[in-house]
């Protein structure tokens, strides 16, 4: 429940393929500034140095900047991380605090969380080891003590709630479970 | 401990649940690479000197990073302190140690340790070498193998003195010790992450391979 790892393993991928990159970059250029200073020694008047000069100096550069972008992308990626983990639980304390606000019993509590996580009926009731009519029943009672018309807006309720407020920062979503 | 459910592997304190891949590129990299010429291949030899030069755009990636790398890869996250270290080895005798966001005190000096005997290793290799790239001692081995000999000539004609032999002399044991040395660190390192993630009670080796693929614990 607290992991995407789909958004994890595409950035991996993607650092992983930057870095190797880089390493392929740094060893290129540790061999041409060697084979530079190689011919440098033999035939210090070369016409090639200047020339070779302006490559090493942008060899170095590429590592630089291919290190910057990496370190941006490492630390886009952890950012990302951690809003993703502190909007669900920000989500999760959203929903709680709203169902004690309007008294549902602990089995509509859990009706009520499996019908936001897009469950229908049938799929609850199986859960549930309970009978369909049991559970639609409790849909209803749950819909009127929220004062929603049905399921979507139910859902939406929520969604609304996150969007409206913001995303709360992650202090304030600590506190409580620290 | 009552760690934040939601923000238990990003909380700050922390050591890193996984190293970035440029960390762990360059520690495999540099650890295969030390095996390989302190072990396995002959002094001097074409793959010795390749692996050699490798070593060192390993070990200049790694310095780079140490500065523009993300913070727990970054050299002040793990300044080189002798009396935190110190401080720390006691307190894994006495079983109980605090978490770094890095590397621990003594990891951290083991790391510089590491980092400046390679430099001393390269710089003796590269002054044993006259500073050939791989593709020239490829060349010059090249020829010599086809009877030319004047490659070899040319090779030691700058050190036809007896100061230089024996300097090259003095060179060469400093490169040979380094290498010993290396294997040295090498061992105490194994050990200090074997002991170090039996008191801490979780692995200090999968954040450095593939890490935790399910965080969280
Ligand atoms: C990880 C880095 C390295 C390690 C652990 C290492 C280790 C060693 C060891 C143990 C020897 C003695 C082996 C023997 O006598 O057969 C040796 C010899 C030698 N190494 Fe390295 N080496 C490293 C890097 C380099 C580099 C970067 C170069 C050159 C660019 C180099 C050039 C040489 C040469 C030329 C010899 C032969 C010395 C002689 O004439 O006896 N090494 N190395
Ligand atoms: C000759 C071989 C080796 C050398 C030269 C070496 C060198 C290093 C260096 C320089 C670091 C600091 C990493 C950085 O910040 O870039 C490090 C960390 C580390 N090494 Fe090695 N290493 C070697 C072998 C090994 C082996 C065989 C293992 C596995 C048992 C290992 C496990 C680790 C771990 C787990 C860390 C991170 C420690 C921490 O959590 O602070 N190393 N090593």
């Amino acid at each position: 429940m607290s992991e995407s790892p789909d958004i994890r393993t595409a950035g991996r991928r993607q650092t992983a393929a930057l870095s190797i990159f880089l390493l392929i970059q740094t060893l290129g250029t540790v061999f041409f500034v060697g084979d530079v200073i190689g011919d440098l020694r033999e035939d210090p008047g070369s016409a090639h140095f200047i020339f070779e000069a302006v490559v090493t100096a942008a060899l170095v550069l590429g590592i630089i900047f291919g290190a910057f972008a990496l370190r941006r992308t490492i630390e886009l990626l952890r950012a990302q991380d951690q809003a993703l983990a502190v909007a669900r639980g920000a989500l999760s304390d959203v929903i709680e605090g709203q169902f004690t606000a309007w008294a549902l019993t602990p089995a509509e509590r859990d009706v009520g969380l499996l019908a936001l996580k897009g469950l229908d009926v049938a799929e609850i009731a199986e859960l549930r080891g309970a009978a369909q009519g049991t559970v639609r029943a409790q849909l209803t009672r749950i819909y009127s003590k929220a004062g929603v018309s049905g399921r979507a807006q139910f859902a939406a309720f929520f969604v609304e709630d996150l969007l409206g407020a913001g995303v709360p920062s992650a202090e304030a979503s600590t506190v409580k479970a620290g | 401990m009552a760690t934040p459910r939601t923000l238990a592997s990003t909380a700050v304190g922390a050591s890193p649940s996984l190293w970035d891949p440029v960390v762990r590129l360059t520690h495999w990299g540099i650890a295969a690479s030390v095996l390989t010429n302190a072990v396995l291949d002959e002094g001097g030899s074409l793959l010795h000197v390749s692996v050699g030069w490798i070593v060192m755009a390993l070990l200049v990636l790694r310095l780079v990073w140490g500065v523009l790398g993300p913070a727990e890869a970054r050299f002040s996250a793990f300044p080189p302190n002798p009396v935190t270290a110190v401080r720390h080895l006691r307190q894994l005798v006495a079983g109980r140690v605090r978490h770094y966001p890095s590397h621990n005190p003594a990891g951290a000096l083991m790391a510089y340790a590491f980092w400046a005997t390679l430099a001393v290793v390269t710089a003796s290799g590269l002054y044993l070498t006259g500073g050939a790239t791989p593709m020239q001692v490829a060349e010059e081995k090249a020829a010599v193998a086809s009877g030319d000999w004047s490659a070899l000539i040319a090779e030691g004609g700058g050190e036809s003195s007896e100061e230089d032999k024996s300097l090259r002399h003095t060179v060469e044991e400093v490169h040979e010790v380094a290498a010993n040395l290396l294997l040295l660190l090498a061992a105490l390192h194994i050990a200090g992450v074997i002991v170090e993630g039996r008191v801490l009670r979780r692995s200090l080796v999968r954040p450095m391979l593939l890490g935790d693929v399910r965080r969280g614990k």
